[in-house]
């Protein structure tokens, strides 16, 4: 019973409708892979103790679960009898019989219901509770952390597994003791009425329990394998789409074509070997179970002759052996989901693990002058790949810093050293001579305001958006900042103004758009300190010049660091440093190092003289 | 669609029948084992007088009616299996078939995400639709109606139970249905909601952190969290009724059953093994019913799906060759003769008008504008990748629309503003257009594509893999890839569309130099944002508002077209420039 409440929520779809009486659903997961827990004990430990703090219910659930394992044991019993009294031509006894019969049955409706109530609230509780407790770590683990881990997984373990798992382990709790119950109970009442036909069919159905898993376990590689299949057909496809104009730009349709029916074909040859098998195994069951049947009414009825049974209990034997055959199902399935559910809870804990960003630092810096330092910074994202080597800059306060180089030189991982995205390998950076190490790490990040080169906005309303930093920023604080930022000209031609919704993470806003509602964010949270990363390309002219007015303005009487990709807005920037491979080659001012003829002068030379040819 | 089916039809038929023969026989169960109490136990048909040789051969026909009964089954599985996987297979086979041939406008306006889709998961909709059809429908049909008629052989008085319950399932089906379906909808809303945040707040971690918003997005994440986990509990506490409902309803039916039976009994129109076995037929039937509003789910999923799939298999493709052929590598001249274009889908706005543009053989033409202006659309013209609205392209003095379609891609070289790789080596990547070319020959293009460098630097250096989407090249590297590709296919017509944004200068201008020496008479056509990556092009063409407003070297430009000063000063900043 409580299996089927699981399927209902797992698809959200309607599938938990099938009563689980006809061949429908079910079995198509009897092949499916089977994960396994790298440390059960633990695991399975610490998924416990999401259910410690429901422990009433649980109680409360074990109780209905025997209420309802009793009541399904006493409904045969009363048919059994009513079907002798009718044999017995004692209908005097049979509406009597009947009345109780119809109470049992109500009454654990009721309790069907009650406890569908209590599971579905507590599985539903625990996984939210695991989803929150999940966010909150990710969203305090470092940047590093993220950056090196694929976002979609990330994102799946959070909305998938977390539920998963606690529909796994709630419904697995009370199909395993409700299980263990009914087994025990449909045992006892079958030997007390009949020892020898227990065992009969009983080992009919053991038997084919048996059958059933040594079949499942066959499949299992069939079932793979089209796993396997399937996720080649979905890449081809998807490959082939997405990457269409080339596709018929080299006439590759018939190559590819060809390509994904030889696919196709066999994955229609694997499916329908692994789909005949598994097919099979519903008539194999049918029959094993028809045989509990035939052994039930054949042998019954010799011992209804020899006088040791009646005839309504061979009635009785017809339910109890159905009973007894749905526990042992269900507990030799139990085993597989849970150890899916653990590897995939392992999966989740694995995230929890992770240590997380390191925040320490206990000066406090309300304000700053702006003057920063690196000294002899060396860094790497993978080790004996350095990244930075030998950093030395100084920045004075109020000074408009631009970073210079080609793509790899290592401009943009500056920025992650000093917002401590990344903690640097050796050297130190100082602010207002402290080390940013030392610095509370709000503090320091609530001191310096960043535009990003790949804009990230939010699906709220711009004027939200605007306000990212500064919830409480007044109506002529985000006016002045639009204006700033020129946000203003794009809110007019909007039809609700600052209260319109960025769908999709303001997909409905051009790129250069986007970039300008990030400055007006910027200009909202009042840094000290400016990093701006300017965009790449595609961004029009006319945006373009837009975007670095706005920047410019942002950049009055703050210490700024640019990272540029073109050097058109950098030439009146107080200093320019070229960096090559982590280091720094040249610094110096636009006029300094033209003269110099170096690096800057080839560069500039490049971008402005055009080609040479 | 489902003429595509012919072959299964057989398949398909042999599934029903032996689905049919199979509950037959399975029908069969309850009646022997009347038969068995009746005559055997009882004696009734015998005085009274037990009959043990009755039992004993009731028993062996019963096994081997369940030996038949489970041999149907697995038969009727397996046909059903080959019928709906074989359709299946073929479906998806004429589907990608289709896409393959569709026009840009097309597989536009079916977006990528939903043809992935369709040929994925519609079609295993469609498989899971035929094989239910064919087996569970039946199945439950066979149920519900012989065993109806069973019941009604055994006493007509039986009708009237199933006539009351019936009604009550269906009743009890559809009211559940209705309450919860709306919610489903709102559901999927949530839960969409819920990844919106998770989402945007992993890509935006930076942001987060630098404005110190963990607490924030935390409580907005909690929001999301219980408006799901609210929702999930109201439908979940909506079907927890469905169950209990049913099961009091078939419980009903069979005490009433029993308590009909024991007056039938009593009057001697009936025998209490016949009673058992009505017993076993009502729970049948019932079950029967509740099998069907799952059939029902699967089904109207199906027929959506059967929809989707439909719609790629009925469109033909818009855009179709002629059959003028050419020679592939011969530079040609390229003409636009008052062109006028708008997207046949989406924006009804025209995109280019007025376009009159000669490009000679040999020459370099190059494309700047504003975004929205129109550069991509002019190219995606000559490729034919969409149809003129009005006028005309010509290749070498003839319309685009005469050639044969294989014959003019293969006269042009595209580079693609988004960089297109395959997942499989860098070599297969390059050599897509020229199959059989030699490794020479690979790194001299690769060379002049300046990815020689790095390609030598991969693990397997040509061999290399590359990953999914391209992802283990930065963007310069897979632009340069796409390149090489372009130069080794060795068409007479080169196009980049904006394919160097992501190059340095240094290597952009490296890259250039190559062009002009090696491939000098190969008729190039750019698009490109940095005025320095076009000034040294023969000529620029000057896109506003989808018309061209000015057509010439740099340096005339510069003086006569006030557009291109602007850009070009933007970009430099007036007298920056040595």
């Amino acid at each position: 019973m409580s299996s089927q409440t699981s399927t209902s929520r797992n698809n959200t779809q309607m599938q938990g409708i099938g009563m689980g009486m006809g061949r429908g659903g079910g079995r198509r997961n009897m092949g499916a892979p089977i994960e396994k827990p790298k440390d059960s004990k633990g695991t399975l430990r610490r998924l416990l103790a999401y259910f410690a703090n429901e422990r009433g219910r649980v109680l409360l659930m074990f109780a209905i679960v025997t209420a309802s394992v009793v009541l399904g044991l006493i409904a045969p019993g009363l048919l059994s009898r009513a079907i002798d009294s009718i044999t017995q031509h004692n209908f005097e006894a049979l509406p009597r019989l009947l009345i109780l019969m119809l109470l049992c049955y109500v009454v654990n409706s009721a309790v069907g219901l009650l406890q569908e109530y209590i599971g579905a609230g507590m599985s539903l509780r625990i996984t939210k509770q695991m989803r929150a407790e999940l966010f909150n770590t990710t969203i305090d683990l470092p940047v590093a952390y993220i950056d090196n881990h694929s976002h979609g997984d990330l994102i799946s373990r959070m909305t998938n597994d977390a539920e998963n798992i606690s529909n796994v382990i709630s419904s697995s709790l009370t199909s395993l003791f409700s299980g263990i119950l009914t087994l025990i109970g449909t045992v006892a009442v079958m030997l007390w009425y009949s020892p020898r036909l227990t065992l009969l069919s009983c080992s009919v159905i053991v038997f084919s329990v048996l059958f059933t898993q040594f079949l499942s376990k066959f499949i299992r590689r069939f079932y793979v394998k089209r796993q396997q299949l399937l996720g080649q057909i979905n890449g081809i496809v998807e490959e082939k789409i997405n990457n269409f104009k080339t596709v018929t730009a080299y006439n590759l349709q018939d190559a590819v074509i060809e390509d994904f029916n030889q696919t196709s074909d066999e994955l229609a040859r694997t499916g329908i070997t692994a789909e005949i098998i598994s097919s099979a195994m519903g008539p194999v069951m049918n029959m094993l179970s028809n045989i509990s049947f035939v052994v039930v009414a054949v042998f019954g009825a010799y011992y209804v002759l020899n006088g040791s049974i009646t005839v309504g209990v061979i009635s009785a034997f017809i339910i109890y052996s159905k009973q007894f055959s749905r526990p042992v199902n269900a507990l030799s399935q139990l085993y597989g989901s849970i150890q899916t559910a653990m590897a995939g809870a392992e999966r989740i804990f694995e995230i929890q693990d992770a240590p997380p960003e390191d925040k320490s630092g206990d000066v406090h810096m309300e304000t700053t002058k702006g003057v920063i330092e690196f000294k002899h910074v060396d860094f790497s994202y993978v080790p004996e790949k350095k990244v930075i080597n030998d950093f030395n800059l100084h920045i004075e306060a109020g000074k408009k810093i631009a970073l210079v180089g080609s793509t790899g030189s290592g401009k943009t991982t500056v920025v992650n050293l000093l917002m401590r995205f990344y903690d640097i390998d050796s050297g130190e950076i100082t602010l207002d001579g402290v080390n940013i190490k030392d610095i509370d790490c709000h503090d320091l990040r609530d001191l310096v305001g960043i535009v990003l080169q790949d804009t990230v906005l939010f699906t709220d309303t711009i004027e939200n958006n605007l306000t990212y930093a500064h919830r409480d920023a007044t109506r002529e604080e985000i006016l002045s900042a639009a204006v700033s930022s020129k946000v203003d000209r794009i809110v007019q031609a909007l039809p609700e103004g600052y209260q319109t919704m960025l769908l999709d993470q303001g997909d409905n806003l051009s790129q250069g758009e986007r970039q300008l509602v990030a400055i007006g964010r910027a200009f909202l949270s009042k840094p000290y300190i400016l990093i701006l990363d300017e965009a790449t390309s595609n961004i029009d002219t006319k945006t373009e010049t837009d975007i670095q007015d706005a920047m410019v303005e942002l950049m009055k009487g703050r210490t700024s660091l640019i990272i540029a990709h073109r050097l058109s807005t950098i030439q009146d920037a107080d200093l320019i440093v070229v960096m090559d491979q982590g280091s720094i080659v040249e610094t110096g001012t636009h006029e300094e190092l033209l003269a110099k003829g170096g690096v800057y002068y080839e560069l500039y030379m490049t971008q402005f003289a055009g080609q040479e040819t | 669609m489902f003429k595509y089916m012919k072959k299964y039809w057989i398949f398909a038929v042999l599934a029903a029948a032996f689905m049919i023969a199979e509950v037959y026989v399975d029908m069969l169960q309850p009646k022997l084992m009347a038969e068995i109490v009746d005559s055997g136990i009882l004696g009734l048909g015998n005085n009274g007088t037990p009959d043990i040789a009755l039992i004993k051969t009731t028993g062996i026909k019963m096994v081997l009616v369940v030996l038949l009964g489970g041999l149907c089954g697995m038969l009727s599985g397996a046909t059903s299996n080959i019928c709906s996987q074989g359709f299946g297979n073929r479906i998806r086979k004429l589907c990608f078939d289709k896409i393959m041939h569709l026009s840009f406008q097309q597989t536009d306006s079916f977006t990528t995400g939903s043809l992935i889709t369709r040929v994925t998961n519609d079609v295993s909709q469609v498989e899971r639709l035929v094989s239910q059809m064919v087996r569970g429908f039946i199945r439950c049909l066979m149920f519900m109606f012989v065993g109806t008629f069973t019941l009604m052989s055994l006493n007509v008085h039986f009708l009237a139970v199933v006539a009351c319950a019936f009604p009550l399932v269906l009743l009890d089906i559809i009211l559940i249905l209705r309450r919860v379906n709306p919610m489903f909808s709102e559901q999927q809303a949530r839960i969409d909601a819920m990844n919106t945040v998770v989402q945007e707040d992993i890509k935006g971690v930076r942001v987060i952190k630098a404005f110190i918003q963990e607490k924030r997005e935390g409580e907005r994440f909690n929001k999301a969290n219980t408006d799901l986990a609210d929702m999930q509990f109201k439908i979940l506490m909506t079907l927890a009724f469905l169950r209990p409902v049913m099961n009091i309803i078939l419980n009903l039916a069979t005490v009433a059953i029993i308590y009909i039976g024991g007056f039938q009994v009593k009057a001697g129109a009936m025998q209490p093994g016949e009673v058992m076995a009505a017993v076993t037929y009502i729970s049948q039937i019932l079950s029967g019913m509740m099998m069907l509003a799952m059939i029902f789910q699967t089904l109207s999923r199906g027929m959506a799906s059967v929809k989707r799939l439909n719609e790629i298999l009925d469109t033909d493709p818009v855009i179709v060759g002629g059959d003028q052929v050419t020679d592939k590598s011969t530079p040609a001249a390229i003409e636009f003769r008052d062109v006028h274009f708008r997207y046949p889908t989406g924006v009804q706005q025209e995109m280019l008008h007025d376009i009159n543009l000669t490009v000679a053989p040999g020459e370099t033409l190059a494309i700047i504008g504003a975004t929205g202006s129109g550069k991509t659309s002019i190219v995606n013209l000559i490729a034919r990748y969409y149809d003129v609205t009005s006028g005309q392209v010509l290749v070498d003095g003839i319309d685009v629309r005469d050639y044969d379609l294989k014959a003019l891609r293969d006269k042009i070289a595209f580079v693609t503003q988004k960089n297109e790789l395959f997942s499989t080596t860098i070599r297969d990547n390059v050599t897509l257009g020229a199959p059989d070319a030699t490794d020479a020959e690979i790194e001299a293009a690769a060379r002049a594509a300046q990815s020689w460098g790095f390609i030598q630097e991969q693990p397997n250096g040509l061999n290399t893999a590359v990953a999914e989407g391209g992802m283990s090249l930065s963007g310069g590297q897979r632009q340069r890839v796409a390149i090489t590709r372009a130069l080794l296919k060795g068409s007479g017509i080169l196009i980049f569309d904006d394919s160097t944004s992501a190059l340095d200068l240094k290597t952009e201008a490296a890259l250039y130099k190559e062009l002009n020496t090696h491939y000098r008479g190969i008729t190039k056509v750019v698009i490109a944002q940095r005025i320095a990556t076009i000034m040294r092009a023969d000529r620029i063409a000057v896109l506003s508002g989808g018309t061209i407003i000015a057509c010439a070297p740099h340096d005339e430009l510069m003086q006569t077209c006030e557009e291109y000063r602007e850009i070009a000063d933007s970009q430099m900043k007036k007298g920056g420039a040595a």
